[in-house]
């Protein structure tokens, strides 16, 4: 089963659109579902994900311009899965802190985003991703950003998470195994 | 007669017969419809006729006897019908000069006036002369049969007496019955029309024959005629019908022409045809635009149209604009280099518009279409630098002009084109301006839907990260420009593009930032500091006791000095600095927040700027008064208690960030984040938000500036203990109203411990196992208690996930925190299994 995690994209306000070279990758059809981690920001982009599938969750990021909850805990694939933007998370993107929101979510796998850094990390018996900024936009935290978002596939026990990103206009593809603990 | 052909070999009956068959077509009765059904069936008979008539030669008979022996057909038209066959025959023949006998059917057939039967007859004679002319090449030519000159004359003399005929047509029969003819006589005018299309297709004709003879008696008869529907008609034909080489050299008499028509002749129809025709010609061929450019062919067409328009006034503007645009697609094909004609042709119809579209639809379709061309054949850059365009937008419907606009902007946003310039950017301004603001003929953002605005707004936002130069000043220059002309459309508009531009101008402080870092310049760092230390004189004492940089100790000296300094670099636009910049931002973030119910994104953008002034311009004055206005913008302008809860976990979070603030201008903030967190109203909340205010005294390593992260342990204790007061209240609560079963005060203690865990974690100061036991046992305690109220409940479940996170940290723990872990004594707690202890 695959599942897209994406976002931080920050359209309008801090990039003009998703690169055209994933927008290529993203077709209808393929992606069982969409957990999106925010910011995305217009509704309209809401649009453009309602057309690669209908399962879409979506939690509130600090500058999304429509509403919706603060996070969010999904059943996918047999796994149990939490997002949520992660600007709640003092200091952001701290791999103990966003651990301590995965124990009180009680989930197998957290998503969050806000550092438009992609990373993978276990904390504990869990698994942590942060997708990136699918669109590379400027944060305040970090001084460059390569565009990146990231496909779950989920099988069984196992689930493996492959990050693509853009680098000097190419798409690099990576992958990270994980097994759900007994 | 077929009878008498094939049975009886009878020559005297064929032609008997023949003629009476002939003789039907003598009627007048018939429209032409039917007449050319009658037409085409006697022509098949024809055909059988002059098989007939080949078979007797064969048997003897010449063709002059039976020349000859027609001619004793009674009635005109059979002896004329029957004289065209067997005289083509006569020339295919050989026996006969093809000129001779031309030349007399083509007189002969004089002798038939009524138009209808006067057409078609000649238009047998010219279907059935077809190849049998003296054509350069042909094997009729020459030895007395003539040559291209005879042919020539031949097929004109025909068209002339054809068109004659023609026009007769017109005013035949009566007033009443005007449209019915006029319908007719268009059904015939491929008849005429065939004349031409021989013509050109003759060998032997080439450009001067074409130029010296043809065209000229073509355009003669076209004009002389004075017949509306013959000349729309033959013009086209003479357009599509001869090469485009030709009319490259004739184009001044074709031009010339134009005036001369009729009223009512759509000259603009026949002048794009020509144009299109001419365009695609130099589209595959470069000599032919060499030759277009050097005979000045733009500026002909360019003022034969403003002739036409003076001639013909009340032109429709849909007919006018279809002139203009197959100018403009004509110079963008064969002129495209010379940008400035396309301005011109809007000038010029602008010009012929003047009176506006009123409301004609296919005028503004047209309109359109005109305005399409240059940003399909053109780059947007260039089409930015087209003068007329906005003014010829501006007299679309409001609705289509703003989908004109749109289509634009997607030119840009889509291609990722960059506008370089201040002049471009403004003129991008103009050109979109019924989506900025509010313009007339157009509905008032007041009466507009949230939706419809948004839609809008989203799309030129987007636009405003595709206007950039790579020097900081003029891309200030540009955003600045942008920013007037984006206030003009109200607040419920900029809320939507305001950010965008603060993000770009954020985006310029980090290039200046990190250029001035690969080039150190510590003097702009003071010129900073000084010029927008105006604030508050005593923040500027504390700083110097603090703060390491040497750089802030010799501002203090030299204070009054370097403020003059200041405000001459600051004058000079070609250095822009990064405090200049950011208190452009902190303008913007004033104006957003004026825009009713929305101070979030005010205050999001407040803490993005305070941080890059903290973190990249390292302006700590700046940077603190970026956090003040969030503080005042939270306590004013925010009401909402969820939006204060999320509000104050953003500046919190942003602070933690910020490694430029000297421990008292630090300290007045934490304090601040402190008394606001206390103040929410629900317990959870607060205990929650004073936990994160801990993360104010105690901040990981800063990548950029090691060794300032602040690190006091006595503050982060005192926050965790109020956490715990808190938690403790929200306890007592729930005890005084008796709610049995509410655990929730016990997620909070689990919360509390997870952050003395987080310092444990991290050695920090006075956090050791003796200070973290209790908080464990207490909340062991705890638990077990609320096991003997009700069943399982979330507390239970995230205090056994808890203690197995720090048995493991315990079991991973590696050199000193070996001994640290050691010494937690963890109780074991299986959820479910009350009995375990």
């Amino acid at each position: 089963m695959l599942i897209l995690c994406i976002g931080d994209l920050h359209i309008p306000h801090r990039a003009c659109d998703l690169p055209q070279q994933f927008k290529e990758l993203l077709k209808p059809g393929k992606i069982h579902s969409i957990l999106s981690t925010g910011n995305l920001c217009c509704k309209s982009f809401i649009d453009y994900l309602k057309n690669l599938t209908s399962d879409i969750h979506l939690v509130q990021g600090d500058f999304d311009e429509f509403t919706s909850p603060e996070s969010s805990i999904v059943n996918l694939g047999g796994f149990k899965i939490g997002i949520s933007h992660g600007h709640q998370v003092v200091p952001w993107g701290d791999t103990d802190r966003l651990g301590h929101m995965q124990r009180q979510m009680d989930v197998d796998i957290l998503i969050t985003g806000h550092t438009h850094e992609y990373k993978v990390t276990t904390c504990g018996s869990g698994l942590q991703i942060n997708p990136g900024s699918a669109t590379g936009a400027y944060s305040t935290c970090r001084n460059t950003v390569t565009p990146s978002f990231v496909l779950l596939d989920l099988d069984g026990s196992k689930a493996t998470v492959y990050v693509y990103q853009l680098v000097d206009g190419k798409v690099k593809v990576e992958k990270v195994d994980y097994v759900k603990p007994t | 007669m077929r009878k008498s052909i094939e049975e009886d070999d009878n020559l005297r009956e064929a032609l008997r017969y023949s003629a009476a068959m002939l003789g039907e077509l003598r009627t007048s009765l018939l429209s032409p419809q039917k007449y050319y059904e009658l037409y085409m069936m006697v022509f098949d008979q024809l055909v059988n006729l002059e098989a007939f008539f080949s078979e007797e030669r064969n048997k003897g008979r010449s063709f002059s006897e039976l020349y000859e022996l027609v001619q004793h057909a009674g009635n005109v038209l059979p002896r004329l019908y029957l004289m065209v066959a067997v005289g083509c025959l006569y020339i295919r023949s050989k026996e006969a000069k093809a000129k001779e006998i031309l030349k007399d059917l083509v007189e002969l057939c004089k002798g038939v006036q009524h138009p209808t039967r006067g057409l078609f007859l000649r238009s047998y004679l010219c279907q059935r002369s077809k190849g049998l002319l003296p054509d350069t090449g042909s094997p009729y030519e020459g030895n007395g049969g003539g040559d291209i000159h005879d042919a020539v004359d031949f097929l004109l003399s025909n068209f002339i007496e054809m068109n004659k005929l023609w026009v007769r047509m017109q005013h035949q029969g009566n007033a009443r019955d005007k449209e019915k003819r006029e319908q007719e006589r268009q059904q015939l005018q491929d008849l005429v029309g065939k004349n031409l299309t021989y013509l050109s297709q003759l060998d032997g004709l080439d450009y001067e024959l074409y130029a010296g003879m043809v065209l000229p008696r073509v355009i003669e008869q076209v004009v002389s005629c004075k017949d509306g529907i013959a000349q729309q008609y033959l013009m086209q034909c003479i357009i599509q019908g001869f090469p485009d080489a030709f009319h490259l050299g004739t184009l001044d008499v074709l031009l010339g022409a134009l005036p001369e028509l009729q009223p009512e002749v759509k000259v603009h129809a026949i002048m794009s045809s020509l144009m299109d025709r001419l365009a695609k010609y130099a589209e595959s061929d470069a000599a032919v635009m060499q030759r277009l450019l050097e005979m000045k062919a733009f500026e002909k067409f360019r003022d034969s149209i403003g002739r036409v328009l003076n001639a013909q006034t009340d032109m429709a503007a849909a007919d006018k604009v279809e002139m203009f645009v197959a100018l403009m697609n004509f110079t963008g094909s064969v002129l495209p280099n010379i940008v400035d004609n396309v301005n011109q042709v809007l000038a010029a119809a602008h010009a012929a518009l003047a009176t506006g579209l009123s409301g004609d639809i296919k005028a503004e379709k047209q309109l359109v279409a005109l305005l399409t061309i240059p940003l399909t054949k053109y780059d947007v850059v260039t089409g930015l630098g087209l003068t007329e365009y906005p003014i010829l937008m501006g007299l679309l419907r409001h609705r289509t002009h703003k989908e004109l606009a749109s289509k634009i902007i997607h030119a840009i946003v889509d291609s990722g084109t960059r506008i370089h310039s201040v002049e471009k950017v403004a003129m991008l301004f103009r050109f979109i301006s019924p989506l900025i603001k509010d313009v007339e003929g157009g509905p008032r953002v007041d009466d507009m839907d949230d939706e419809d605005i948004e839609e809008e707004q989203v799309l030129v936002a987007r636009l405003i990260h595709s206007l950039f130069h790579e020097d900081p000043a003029i891309h200030h220059a540009i955003l600045s420009l942008a920013k007037s002309e984006l206030m003009h459309g109200g607040a419920r508009r900029v809320r939507h593009t305001l950010p965008a531009l603060g993000f770009c101008a954020l985006q310029i402080v980090r290039r200046i930032s990190s250029a001035s870092k690969a080039s150190p310049s510590l003097r702009s760092n003071a010129e900073c500091e000084a010029g927008f230390g105006a604030a508050s004189p005593d923040i500027n004492a504390e700083t110097t006791e603090t703060d390491a940089e040497a750089v802030n100790i010799e501002v203090k000296a030299v204070d009054a000095e370097a403020e003059a300094d200041v405000t001459a670099a600051a004058a000079n636009a070609s250095e822009l600095t990064a405090g200049a910049l950011l208190q452009w931002l902190l303008e913007l973030c004033n104006v957003l927040a004026e825009v009713p119910r929305e101070p979030m994104m005010a205050l999001r953008m407040l803490l993005a700027a305070g941080l890059a002034a903290s973190e990249e311009a390292r302006v700590e004055l700046l940077a603190y008064q970026f956090f003040e206005e969030a503080f005042t913008l939270y306590e004013e302008g925010i009401s909402d208690q969820r939006n204060r809860v999320t509000a104050l976990h953003s500046i919190i979070g942003t602070l933690n960030r910020c490694y430029i603030f000297g421990s008292e201008n630090r300290d007045a903030l934490a304090q601040n984040a402190a008394a606001y967190s206390s103040r929410l109203l629900k317990r959870s909340d607060q205990c929650h938000s004073v936990c994160e205010c801990s993360h104010l005294s105690w901040q990981d390593d800063s990548t950029e500036v090691p060794g300032v992260a602040v690190r006091d342990s006595a503050r982060v204790m005192s926050c965790l203990k109020r956490a715990l007061k808190i938690a403790n209240s929200a306890k007592q609560q729930v005890t005084v109203a008796a709610r049995a079963g509410d655990c929730s005060y016990i997620t909070l203690y689990i919360e509390i411990l997870e952050h003395y865990l987080f310092y444990f974690d991290r050695s920090v100061e006075n956090f050791t196992a003796s200070v973290l036991q209790p908080v464990i046992d207490m909340v062991q305690s705890e638990v077990m208690l609320s096991l003997t109220k009700a069943g399982e409940s979330e507390a239970q479940r995230l205090w056994s996930k808890t203690l197995e996170y720090i048995h493991q940290l315990k079991v991973k723990a590696t050199g000193d925190k070996v001994v640290r872990y050691s010494a937690l004594q963890l109780p074991s707690f299986q959820q479910g299994s009350k009995a375990s202890l």
